[in-house]
């Protein structure tokens, strides 16, 4: 079948006449990959997280994620609260039950949960790659006590040995928390480029870059490195993505760093001041929809890989 | 009586740069209990129009215009039957025989199972003995055991067997046309004789039609009664199997046919360029290559028996190592090239053992042992433009003199094996064809000009047509710039054009070596001649032998594993070999 | 049937030991690492947070007992691995003098049921929707509905468990707020026992299943796509199957295979944001215990629960690796 696919553009010029000015646009993005309406729009979505953090921080007062800054439990612009009293301008998105204002939470607290994501995920990737390329490349001992370390290591889920940790030590900074958690995610990028490294050393332009007599270090990063970009990229998507489920569950479970304002510690606060039956819907709510969009716009982007690693996902 | 036609049938593919137009126009009939050959080269669509007659075309194709008849059917008229129609005309009226034999089963189900669920789906339920008589019936019609093969998964069985089983499941049901799509690409010579001729006499016994396709006019002559022959999604000639061969109309047809090497036919080389040989420089006593005492394990199997072997590379040679896979043809060409040390004994290239060398050696060794691989597809990295190959290892061992110099010689070196360098150099890898890719990468051999170069089954994977040219390319490495050549093939005839020595490998071991004039233009040895007389000629009175013939070989065959008889056939001067 | 080859079992019997004593080990190692007396610090954060503590002597002696903290280090570190090997995690500081292992058998029947339904339902669905995604047959509705519903698929189950929790909950008051079972039943093998317990326990299981089902569609759908051009599935084609046929025995069956082990490595996971689901819904699971435990800062419960987690993990992984050479006839020949 895929002889056919292969084949069938060499056998004759391609007559354009036929076919939709639609259809040739949807064909198209086979020619380029990257692209992907996907990606495209996965990465709008990040990029408008971080935005919100970055531009948020220049019009607002961001002191005002400190308890007093306002009146207690206002609701957002538009609605009431229980109390009968309209959302103000002062606090736009409203405020929690001792006065800190949601908005100023919320644009301190998501590029906190963003960076703790991507530090520990980029820790992890190089943790990954090291050791990925290490068992393919240098094999016996070496590559048994890899695979096995990684296969043990990947069923210890991480949040219950983090939990552990931090019942033993109090407080950490964001930092560390980002540290602690890239102990975890080594395991699946060490497994991916382990196997793709074992099959592409076989592979013929691997041969002929020893033929040609190229170093190791050639042959790694010149040679292999890129062609695995995209499951690279790949994995570090995926891998943000369980950094930020991993913070987001200590945050919640009331661990995690205690002073900085965090996505998931505004949510632990919420729950635990019973703002779900106060009916104090913005505290939480919208903290949670934020979240939500962070990994809608995780997902997106990885889906859009998917498709430029794997050319057999992508539809007509 | 025709059983299938086709009426002007075109076939298209719309993809991003317009439609492809895969078959034009095809018109052509398969008469009941006649064999039709389809053959061209990849992209001729060959297989498409065949498919096209189940109806299974990959996604986007589809027929564009024209009529596909069965004429078995009350409504003939396969393109107007409704899916559900179309699906019980599969198997019970037109069966179909896939290529890649080693996948073609599926791998979680026992054998006889696959069969049953065909008998099922067609008849409804049928008991559960009935089932077991015919699927027994079906696979003792292949040959094959019933009471050990059907209860057995499909990777419990090798591939010459699989593919009897898939012949097995295509027969079950006496359809009325069967369509073999390649089905020995993947199997060895003398395994490839006995599932031909087990696919003739099944399909002689119950009387159905059969359109083979396939790429070898050696196979089609010994198979087939009348050939199609198509190029470009045309069909450029039809005709008895006896006119085509002895008689070809068309030129390309021709050109097919004389692509096909013969033993002890004209040589497809030039032979004035076969004078031109020129020893090389100063004469060293030290053997260039030489192999002492090696062998090679994996675990509990031994790839390749305890071997010396020395070449001289004063006067460059062409030495070819012949065998089927599992050989250890391959095992001796990646020891050679130091990918894989040896269980035991060394390898030396000068005298230095290549698996200990400090790493200026190494690159000197690199820079003097190269090598063409069989597949030109994985060759080079998609990443890079095609250059890259070809200028990253003449910078690495200091042979350029400046950007201008390596592009210089890069476009000497295209030209040298006929390509234009503009119209390759600067694309991206997917976007040459296989032979294109396999005439760079020994444009890049001659550009690096090593003393020694191994040649992995270079041919095994690029169209018939272009074979003879880039073996020629490689010959010239030989003749013209001195190049010495270690020629790996499981190709007898090719092998003995190309070379001065050759040694016939099997299971790890020499059986049979020598010039090439006595070991394969005469063998001795039963392996040696098992492999000569299963190649398919494409010469209708050279007949290939019946069935029972292919089992006795078979049979034969299975005589000789574990035997330790070698037979040399003489010497040529500056090459040695024997084996412990 | 049963001929498992002997170095697969090796294999995997070691990989359980080890995963259970490298988790073992960390949480032993982890608190020691912080340079403090377990201890009297687990004791002085619980008086802190506590204010005065009734029997702290008696606290005091238990802990120290149970760390064995007279003894060399090795021979702390050799008592506390068969301490927790045997299921022996000392006593609560919380609720003293509560066995910690008392605690987590009454909390652990919660949990394993939660786990085991939504797991299973998650992993039916979300194969079976990936499935739908790629065969040829599937009605035009669903090929447009499934990808949509993709949108959820990596939101972590404590989000979902909040947004259900508001909308049937507190706003439409058609599911109770938390707890297992009606505070009006007895516990027993009684009809309106059982009712009440699936009725409590259907959010907490919709909040799991409704945004890890994607990941198994994905997955499945990446493996139907080269299962779809694999040679066996063309010649099904040939043979003229039926396509449900097709789609079941052929290309699930064999697309599935991966989806088990990726099963097994995702245990791990599933169960963690399953912990922090409870602990939202108020069941009384691990989590819950998890969660007081943290609150109370009690040590040897976390330390406990974490270790039965992740023993529960191990052990799920290890009897999805049994039971796949049953699946897949190439791992039990060996081959």
């Amino acid at each position: 079948m895929t002889t056919q696919n292969a084949a069938a553009p060499e056998t004759a010029a391609p007559d354009m006449g036929g076919l939709t000015r639609r259809q040739i646009k949807r064909m198209k993005r086979f020619d380029n990959p990257w692209r992907n309406p996907k990606l495209i729009w996965g990465a709008a979505l990040l990029l408008g997280i971080v935005a919100l953090g970055l531009i948020g921080r220049m019009f607002w007062d961001t002191d005002m994620v400190f308890t007093g800054s306002g009146l207690p439990r206002q609701a957002p612009v538009g609605f009431e609260n229980i109390r009968g009293q309209i959302g103000t301008w002062a606090h736009p998105l409203g405020t929690d039950v001792t006065g800190k204002d949601i908005l100023a939470l919320l644009i301190v607290g998501a590029p906190n949960s963003l960076y703790v994501g991507v530090l520990a995920s980029l820790i992890g990737m190089s943790i990954g790659i090291f050791l990925g390329f290490s068992a393919g490349f240098i094999g016996g001992r070496t590559d048994d006590v890899i695979r096995v370390g990684s296969d043990v290591m990947i069923t210890i889920p991480p949040l219950l040995i983090l939990v552990v940790f931090q019942a033993a030590y109090g407080d950490i900074s964001l930092t560390i928390m980002a540290i602690l958690i890239a102990c975890f995610v080594w395991q699946s990028p060490t497994r991916l480029i382990r196997a793709q490294v074992l099959s592409m050393r076989e592979s013929g332009y691997v041969h002929m870059a020893r033929l040609s007599g190229a170093s190791t270090g050639h042959i790694m990063f010149r040679e292999m490195l890129p062609n695995l970009v995209p499951y690279l990229f790949g994995s570090f998507i995926a891998n943000v993505t369980t950094s930020i489920v991993t913070a987001v569950g200590l945050e919640v479970l009331g661990l995690g760093p205690q002073r900085v304002p965090t996505l998931g510690r505004v949510i632990y606060d919420a729950i635990n001041s019973g703002a779900l039956i106060q009916n104090l819907w913005w505290w939480w709510g919208i903290p949670t929809v934020l979240l939500a969009v962070m990994f809608i716009g995780l997902l997106m982007v990885n889906l859009g890989l998917d498709e430029v690693s794997n050319p057999r996902l992508r539809r007509l | 009586m025709t059983i299938l036609d086709f009426k002007d049938v075109s076939i298209d593919f719309p993809t991003s740069k317009g439609v492809v137009h895969a078959v034009t126009n095809v018109s052509l009939s398969v008469d009941k209990g006649r064999r039709v050959g389809f053959i061209g080269e990849s992209g001729s669509g060959k297989t498409t129009t065949a498919l096209s007659a189940m109806r299974m075309l990959a996604s986007p194709g589809f027929v564009s215009s024209g009529e596909i008849h069965l004429n078995s059917l009350p409504q003939s008229n396969l393109l107007s039957l409704s899916s559900e129609e179309m699906r019980n005309v599969r198997l019970s009226h037109i069966s179909y025989i896939p290529q890649g034999a080693m996948n073609s089963l599926n791998p979680v189900m026992r054998i006889e199972r696959q069969i049953w669920d065909g008998i099922v789906a067609h008849e409804g339920s049928v008991s559960q003995s009935e089932l077991q008589r015919r699927s027994d019936a079906a696979l003792e019609s292949v040959g094959l055991d019933p009471k050990i093969v059907a209860s057995l998964y499909p990777h419990e069985l090798s591939g010459g067997m699989k593919q009897r089983v898939c012949i097995a499941i295509g027969v079950c049901l006496n359809p009325d046309l069967v369509i073999a799509d390649e089905p020995t690409s993947a199997l060895d010579v003398i395994t490839q004789r006995h599932v031909m001729q087990t696919l003739r006499d099944v399909q002689a016994e119950i009387g159905a039609g059969l359109i083979l396709i396939g790429h070898d006019m050696g196979l089609m002559a010994q198979s087939v009664d009348e050939i199609a022959v198509l190029k470009k999604g045309e069909l450029v000639e039809f005709g008895p199997v006896r006119q085509i061969i002895e008689a070809p109309k068309h030129p390309y047809t021709k050109e097919l046919i004389s692509s096909v090497p013969l033993v002890g036919g004209e040589s497809f080389l030039d032979p004035s360029t076969a004078s031109g040989t020129k020893p090389t420089e100063a004469s060293d006593p030290t053997p260039l290559l030489e192999l002492r005492g090696v062998s090679k394990s994996y675990g509990s199997l031994t790839a390749l028996h305890t071997m010396n072997f020395s070449l001289d590379g004063t006067v460059p040679k062409i030495i070819s190592i012949v065998g089927q896979s599992g050989s250890g043809k391959s095992t001796m060409g990646s020891l050679m090239l130091g990918f894989n040390p040896p269980s035991t004994g060394q390898v030396l290239f000068k005298g230095q053992d290549i698996n200990r060398q400090s790493a200026s050696q190494a690159l000197a060794f690199r820079k003097e042992v190269q090598a063409v691989f069989q597949d030109p597809y994985a060759c080079f990295n998609p990443f890079y433009r095609v250059n890259h190959a070809l200028k990253f290892p003449f910078e690495r061992f200091g042979l350029s003199q400046g950007s201008d110099h390596t592009r210089q010689a890069m476009e000497e070196a295209c030209k040298a094996v006929g390509l234009a360098p503009e119209t390759v150099l600067d694309r991206y890898p997917h976007q040459l064809s296989g032979g294109q890719r396999q005439r760079l990468i020994v444009a890049r051999a001659l550009m690096l000009n090593p003393k020694l170069l191994i040649a992995d089954e270079p041919v095994s994977m690029v169209d018939a047509s272009l074979r003879a040219t880039i073996l020629k390319n490689i010959h010239d490495l030989k003749d013209q710039h001195g190049i010495s050549i270690i020629y790996i093939t499981h190709d007898l005839a090719t092998a003995y054009h190309v070379s001065d020595y050759v040694m016939v490998l099997y299971h790890g071991q020499v059986v049979e070596a020598g010039p090439p004039m006595e070991v394969i233009g005469d063998p001795k040895h039963a392996y040696t001649q098992l492999l000569i007389s299963s190649i398919p000629w494409p010469d209708l009175d050279r007949d290939w032998g019946s069935s029972e013939d292919a089992r006795t070989a078979l049979n034969e065959l299975a005589q000789i594993e574990g035997r330790h008889d070698a037979i040399f056939r003489g010497e040529i001067p500056g090459f040695s070999l024997t084996q412990s | 049937m049963g001929r498992i080859p002997a170095s697969y079992l090796i294999n995997r019997v070691t990989t359980l030991v080890l995963t259970v004593l490298i988790a073992a080990t960390l949480i032993w190692i982890i608190p020691r690492l912080s340079g403090l007396d377990p201890a009297s610090a687990a004791l002085g954060r619980m008086a802190a947070g506590g204010g005065s503590v009734a029997n702290a002597d008696q606290i005091l002696t238990q802990l120290r007992e149970s760390f064995g903290l007279d003894q060399p280090l090795i021979v702390q570190y050799l008592l506390y691995i068969w301490n927790t090997v045997t299921l022996d995690f000392g006593l609560s500081t919380a609720s003293f003098p509560t066995p910690v292992a008392s605690m987590i058998a009454n909390a652990l029947p919660w949990t394993i049921g939660l786990m085991l339904v939504s797991l299973i339902i998650t992993f039916i669905i979300g194969n079976l929707l990936g499935a739908l995604m790629v065969w040829e047959n599937t009605p035009r509705i669903w090929k447009v509905a499934i990808p949509s519903a993709m949108v959820f698929t990596s939101i972590p189950p404590i989000l979902s468990g909040l947004l259900l929790m508001y909308v049937f909950s507190t706003q439409l008051r058609w599911f109770p707020l938390s707890g297992p079972y009606g505070l009006n039943v007895e516990p027993g093998w009684t009809l309106d026992f059982a009712t009440s317990v699936l009725y409590h326990g259907f959010l907490p299981a919709l909040s799991i299943v409704v945004v890890t089902f994607g990941f198994w569609a994905l997955g499945m759908r990446g493996l139907m796509i080269t299962v779809q051009g694999e040679d066996y599935t063309t010649l099904a084609k040939a043979k003229g199957l039926r396509p449900r046929y097709i789609l079941y025995r052929y290309m699930i069956r064999n697309a599935i295979l991966p989806q088990i082990t990726a099963f097994a490595l995702k245990i791990g996971m599933l169960v963690a944001g399953q912990v922090l689901v409870e602990r939202i819904f108020a069941y009384p699971g691990m989590g819950k215990l998890l969660y007081d435990a943290i609150l109370t800062q009690d040590y040897p419960v976390i330390q406990g629960v974490s270790f039965v987690i992740i023993l529960m993990t191990a052990v799920a992984v290890f009897l999805v690796d049994l039971i796949y050479p049953f699946i897949d006839p190439r791992i039990r020949h060996g081959g």
